[in-house]
């Protein structure tokens, strides 16, 4: 018996050494697009051309540098970097108010409004172009950053106050606020003092959640922002994609730049982002 | 129990609307308002040469963006797309799931791998992948394959440039998936594999009939917000095809963005929105009750 044990524990062992080895070598068969990308971005065309996978030879560093200048990245790195840090943090601040008053409301208008926010994860925003355009306009937002933002945190609302209202109600002891009422918090002071503080998990799920989408959307910018100089790092990547379509070797090095804020960004939170995504997948 | 109506301990009196108000606005204004307005102008003559006087016309819009051959074809395609994508993303990331979910000394750097291409933007993602699968000299595959003595293959032909954008979904998306899975099957307790073993049921055996009913909420999910993501492509299409060659790739959110909003036809992109709308929600709600089927039939 227990030989038998034994040698179907090996056999396991076996296979899963066989399994792994076959999952790192699809893993990096699985990362070719991305090593693709990256030596690109340093050859000359001649070189990408006759050995596409090969090290890059000679070393062209100075194809970032004209990238760099024509797409003029650090407006655009600004422009994107504004619209997404106020999305997110009016997403999170207004989602954290709202499903913080659903959570703690005694009333039937709690579930209510709960279910109005809850009715926008199932309208697809793309069909209402249209309209939204002639909002905005009619608003004097037409080619602010501020009509991206509103949009965005619109489309991200009905999420944030899904997570956090449940979550509020799952892991914030209500005794705690009813102890604080003793000693007269105010209702201010309680929810950012008591109540914000103990959210901080689902906070961080959030961010991540909203900052991928917000940084990586292109159509709201490419529908409201129409002068270059208010433009975001997608857009500087299309109109130069389509403008120097035959210069590819200097489009790789825009594609990389378009993506490196992100990719560094994943390089350092990559436990917090997949543990984010995760968690806001199984419930969202 | 104890005190009066608004004063109850942990209540929070006129705080509630205030709360509740800087959310609702923006909602309101930029979710509801737009979906409200977008059911009445796909019922009005509203172009960009008649901006002012609407008139109701009825079904107009309806008919004419049904009567519309690239209206319909977007349609067929945007569903094509989105059941080809979210099938093929579940059946590669379902098993891969299961395989990182093993005792691996590998386990984080695979799932770190796989994930990567999600936090690309799909627009950056759609470029690099007509590069890599372009057919003029530089593109990578088909470089590779003549530099092995093969024919080339045509990615972006009539036929198979549909497939080219869903295979570039796939290496994106399947990551994102594998990492869902892989927290729902974290959530099934060990015993029932130990109990699996004791019964000499086989892994595969085990797949089938332990690991896949437990999984019913992550493949819903996936399903859902996948189908749902490929019915309104436009990032991806954009980049790679612009709906062509022909009208082979157009999808409900090129032909909106070029008929609706470009050209003015601004009644009968409303129409095509609230039409592109009830097939949302018809496909949720069957996906939903279908998934709720093989809920109910597994327990």
């Amino acid at each position: 018996m227990s030989l038998f044990v034994r040698s179907r524990a090996r056999r396991s062992r076996r296979g899963t050494i066989i399994v792994e080895s076959a999952l790192v070598l699809l893993a990096l068969v699985w990362f070719i697009p991305v090593y693709y990308l990256i030596v690109t971005t340093l050859k000359t065309a001649k070189n990408a051309t006759d050995s596409p996978l090969g090290w890059p030879d000679p070393i062209m560093v100075s194809n970032y540098a004209a990238a760099w200048e024509r797409m003029q990245y650090p407006r655009a790195f600004l422009n994107t970097a504004f619209i997404s840090v106020t999305s997110v943090a009016l997403v999170i601040l207004l989602g954290g108010l709202a499903g913080y008053a659903i959570a703690r409301s005694r009333t039937k208008a709690g579930p209510r409004f709960f279910l109005l926010f809850l009715s926008g994860l199932v309208v697809p925003f793309q069909m209402n172009i249209i309209s939204l355009f002639s909002i905005v306009k009619h608003l004097g937002l037409m080619n602010t950053p501020w009509a991206v933002i509103l949009v965005n945190v619109a489309i991200n609302l009905p999420q944030a106050v899904f997570l956090l209202k449940e979550f509020i109600c799952a892991t914030v002891p209500i005794e705690l606020e009813e102890a604080a009422d003793i000693d007269g918090c105010s209702v201010p002071t309680k929810f950012f003092r008591i109540v914000f503080p103990l959210l901080k998990p689902v906070v961080a799920t959030l961010a991540i959640i909203t900052t991928l989408n917000v940084w990586n959307e292109f159509l709201i910018p490419l529908l409201f922002l129409q002068t270059r100089d208010r433009g975001v790092i997608l857009q500087e990547v299309a109109r130069n994609i389509g403008q120097f379509s035959t210069d590819w070797t200097a489009m790789f090095p825009m594609m990389m730049l378009g993506v490196l804020p992100l990719v560094i960004f994943y390089i350092f939170m990559q436990k917090y982002i997949i543990a984010g995504v995760a968690a806001g997948g199984l419930k969202g | 129990m104890l005190s009066g109506r608004g004063s109850k301990p942990g209540s929070l009196g006129k705080y509630f609307y205030l709360f509740l108000l800087p959310a609702l606005a923006v909602f309101l204004t930029f979710s509801i308002l737009p979906f409200a307005f977008t059911v009445y102008y796909s019922f009005t003559d509203y172009t960009d040469m008649n901006l002012k006087n609407l008139n109701f016309v009825g079904l107009d819009n309806y008919v004419k963006a049904l009567a519309t051959p690239l209206m319909r074809k977007a349609i067929l395609n945007s569903v094509i797309y989105a059941f080809c994508m979210t099938g093929l993303q579940i059946l590669v990331a379902l098993p891969l799931a299961v395989l990182v979910n093993l005792k691996l000394k590998t386990r984080n750097f695979l799932r770190a791998v796989f994930f990567f291409p999600a936090v690309f933007s799909a627009l950056i993602v759609g470029y690099l992948w007509s590069y890599i699968l372009s057919s003029s000299n530089y593109g990578l595959v088909n470089n590779l394959l003549s530099g092995l003595g093969l024919d080339t293959f045509h990615f972006f032909g009539p036929k198979t440039a549909l497939g080219s954008v869903i295979l570039s979904q796939i290496w994106q998306w399947a990551g994102w998936a594998m990492v869902i899975f892989l927290a729902n099957l974290q959530s099934v307790p060990q015993e029932l594999y130990e109990a699996a073993d004791i019964d000499g049921a086989s892994k595969v055996k085990q797949f089938f009939h332990v690991t896949l009913p437990l999984m019913a909420p992550s493949v819903k999910i996936i399903a859902i917000t996948s189908l749902i993501g490929g019915l309104k492509v436009f990032d991806i299409i954009y980049a790679m095809t612009k709906g062509g060659p022909g009208d082979t790739t157009e999808t409900v959110m090129t032909v909106m963005l070029r008929h609706g909003v470009s050209k003015g036809f601004y009644g009968v992109g409303a129409a095509f929105g609230v039409m592109f709308f009830i097939v949302v929600i018809a496909i949720s709600a069957s996906v939903t009750k279908l998934m709720g089927k093989w809920s109910a039939a597994i327990s």
